[in-house]
């Protein structure tokens, strides 16, 4: 049985479609992300899965059960952390903990050990409105693993952590899935998808425009490697790099800095240097890497997933 | 239960903790006792400054002298014609009384006379009060000198057991205004604030059920209009001597019903509005007619008649009547089943009219 089964769900709002109709599903035991900018759709695709919102079209299965007819005991099994929740601001962390417990049935983790799990040991006393936006957000987590959950349901659980405190949240989400749960997250991060995650669907504008391993989005999308530098002084004519040994389309240019997709590195990098040789551009700051998924997205919608 | 429980404490710390709601929720309507109670008693052992110029010195202007001395209400100041006459122009007295001379001998003889008494009418109250005291005194005096016996007298019988003082009039409305403020400004401000916060939501992603959240939102109303009705009976029976006259049970029931409906009445408040402005624009929008329309401060009577069905629809109206009943035993505007009709009434509109459009998120 599939932890969780999507089927062609679809919303409006209004005239817009949050979502539509998007399809796949979930392997139990497997950290599954959706990759997307602001406002794809991710939040409500996400929130029609967890049963807080219907959709309009399409059905979701939770644990073998159809959410929007079971949604009170898929909640009881699934463990879920929204976006921006504020809490009661005047009741301090193991409060808030204790206080969410009595909502489930159980059995509970302790208020120690979650606590414990997302790294607020010093903070158990301090009231929810006095934390910061990070430590918040790791309460909000913290909420969503009472329950012991068959599934936890994480939407943008890093947003606002600054890299250390990333680093350890991932830590905890991959000793929840040690521990047997299935984790479904969002993120608009490509170094906590490539990293984190099993598998990877990139979203955009309502629907998935891939869906694989990070590493088989990148084969799939991209046999070739990324040259990046900066220029400096006149900025040559377009098409100047297109002819170059490798190239395989136009050169991505943001202000100063150009990104060459290549199949060819050393030919690419040879005809860089008779360029420069001859006096048509001045570069710096030259780099070669893997392509990457932030690369797959830029390929497939033509834009950068966040400024 | 234990979820219940839990959500009830977890409001009663939000409460306590946030000291500047708690403060006013407490503060307002001690408050409010506090400054009405100083205003009226202050009124209530006020006494009349009054000149007395006793120009004859015979027998009658003796006796008539003594006997406005003795008047409780007067503050006797004494003095020639001209000078008392100069004070009462300044407003230092309410009114002089002039025992001209000759009078003495004139009632004597069995002749007429007249006592003057001049009093600035453009303070009518003070100066009928006045008058009607001097009125008494002079016949008072007129009988024991002509030693005619007195045939007709006024037996004074207050209506009520106990004599209805300013205080005694506002104090249960006070305690009804309070517990509509409970409903207004304490329970709608407070949902659409969890709501905006999204507290409702995140609950919501919880498989406990809504009712419960709700149930323990009116718990911890109830609570905070159980504990400003006790501050503000302690203090009526306390600071002003005003003790229940009804029992103490059915004042309760009243308080509970009240409580319960204008706590119904926040909620559907909540559901009307979207946001934290427009749920303020709602209550003042009632919080100000009820005010002053319900005889929370004045009699219902003394509104033109032209405002009287909307007195007559105000919920606060008939919540005030029967606190006033029951508290001070005072003249029922309504009967107390009526009180409880009409309330109950309200309850069950505002009741199912907010659960049909309480919005979650």
């Amino acid at each position: 049985m599939q932890a969780i089964e999507v089927k062609n769900i679809q919303k409006y709002y209004g005239a817009t479609k949050a979502v539509d109709g998007i399809s796949f599903s979930v392997a139990s035991g497997e950290i599954f992300g959706m990759l997307g900018p602001n406002g794809a759709g991710k939040t409500t695709t996400t929130e029609i899965i967890e049963g807080l919102r219907v959709p309009d079209a399409g059905t979701a299965l939770v644990l073998g059960l159809d959410v929007a007819r079971h949604a009170r005991e898929v909640k009881t099994r699934i463990g879920i952390q929204l976006q921006n929740t504020a809490l009661y601001p005047r009741l301090n962390v193991r409060e808030v903990l204790d206080l969410f417990a009595t909502f489930f049935p159980g059995p509970n983790r302790s208020t120690d050990e979650l606590i414990e799990l997302v790294n607020l040991r010093e903070k158990k006393k301090t009231l929810s409105k006095e934390l910061s936006g990070g430590q918040r957000q790791r309460l909000s987590v913290a909420l969503a693993l009472i329950n012991k959950p068959e599934i936890v349901f994480l939407d943008e659980p890093t947003t606002g952590l600054d890299p250390q405190a990333r680093r350890s949240m991932w830590d905890t989400i991959r000793s929840v899935r040690a521990g047997g749960a299935t984790v479904f997250m969002t993120t608009h991060y490509m170094e906590e998808a490539q990293t984190l995650c099993d598998r990877v669907a990139v979203v955009d504008a309502g629907k998935i425009i891939a869906l694989n391993s990070p590493n088989g989005l990148i084969n799939e999308y991209f046999k070739e490697s990324a040259i990046e530098f900066e220029l400096g002084g006149e900025m040559p004519p377009e098409g100047t790099f297109r002819p170059l040994a490798g190239v395989t389309g136009p050169a991505v240019r943001e202000g100063q800095g150009v990104t060459l997709y290549t199949t060819d590195t050393t030919g690419t990098l040879g005809g860089l240097s008779h360029l420069a040789e001859a006096g048509t551009i001045h570069f710096d700051a030259l780099s070669v890497r893997r392509a990457t998924l932030e690369d797959v997205f830029l390929k497939l919608t033509g834009k950068r997933i966040r400024e | 239960m234990q979820a219940l429980w839990q959500l009830y404490l977890a409001n009663v710390k939000e409460f306590v903790r946030d000291r500047m709601a708690m403060f006013w929720t407490l503060a307002f309507p001690i408050f409010f006792i506090a400054i009405f109670g100083l205003i009226f008693s202050g009124a209530n052992d006020s006494t009349f400054a009054v000149g007395l110029a006793v120009e004859d010195h015979g027998s009658a202007a003796t006796a008539l002298q003594q006997a406005f001395k003795s008047v409780s209400a007067f503050k006797i100041t004494e003095g020639s014609q001209a000078d008392l006459l100069a004070l009462l122009k300044n407003g230092k007295l309410r009114a002089l009384i002039v025992v001209p001379v000759g009078l003495s001998t004139a009632v004597g003889a069995g002749q007429p006379a007249q006592v003057e008494t001049y009093y600035d009418p453009s303070s009518a109250t003070t100066s009928q009060i006045v008058l009607t005291i001097v009125d008494k005194v002079v016949q008072g005096v007129d009988q024991s000198v002509t030693q005619r016996p007195t045939l007709l007298s006024i037996n004074q019988k207050p209506i009520t057991g106990n004599n209805l003082g300013q205080i005694d009039f506002l104090l249960p409305g006070i305690l009804a205004m309070s517990l509509m403020q409970l409903g207004l400004f304490a329970t709608a401000p407070a949902l659409v604030q969890l709501r905006e916060q999204q507290v409702l939501r995140r609950i919501g992603a919880t498989p406990l059920p809504r009712v419960t959240l709700l149930a323990a939102q009116v718990l911890h109303r109830l609570t905070i209009g159980g504990v400003q009705t006790f501050l503000i009976l302690f203090i009526g029976a306390v600071a002003f001597k005003v003790n229940i006259q009804g029992s103490l049970w059915l004042l309760l029931g009243f308080v509970l019903l009240g409580a319960l409906m204008f706590v119904a009445l926040g909620y559907l408040i909540s559901g009307l509005a979207r946001t934290q402005d427009s749920v303020t624009g709602i209550t003042q929008l009632l919080n100000f007619p009820m005010m002053f329309l319900s005889g929370v401060f004045f009699p219902v009577d003394l509104i033109p008649g032209w405002l009287k069905p909307v007195v007559s629809i105000l919920p606060l109206t008939y919540l005030a009547d029967a606190l006033r009943q029951i508290m001070v035993g005072a003249t029922p505007a309504y009967s107390l089943g009526l009180d409880f009709a009409v309330l109950g009434g309200w309850l069950v509109v505002c009741g199912l009219l907010a659960v049909r459009i309480f919005k979650w998120e």
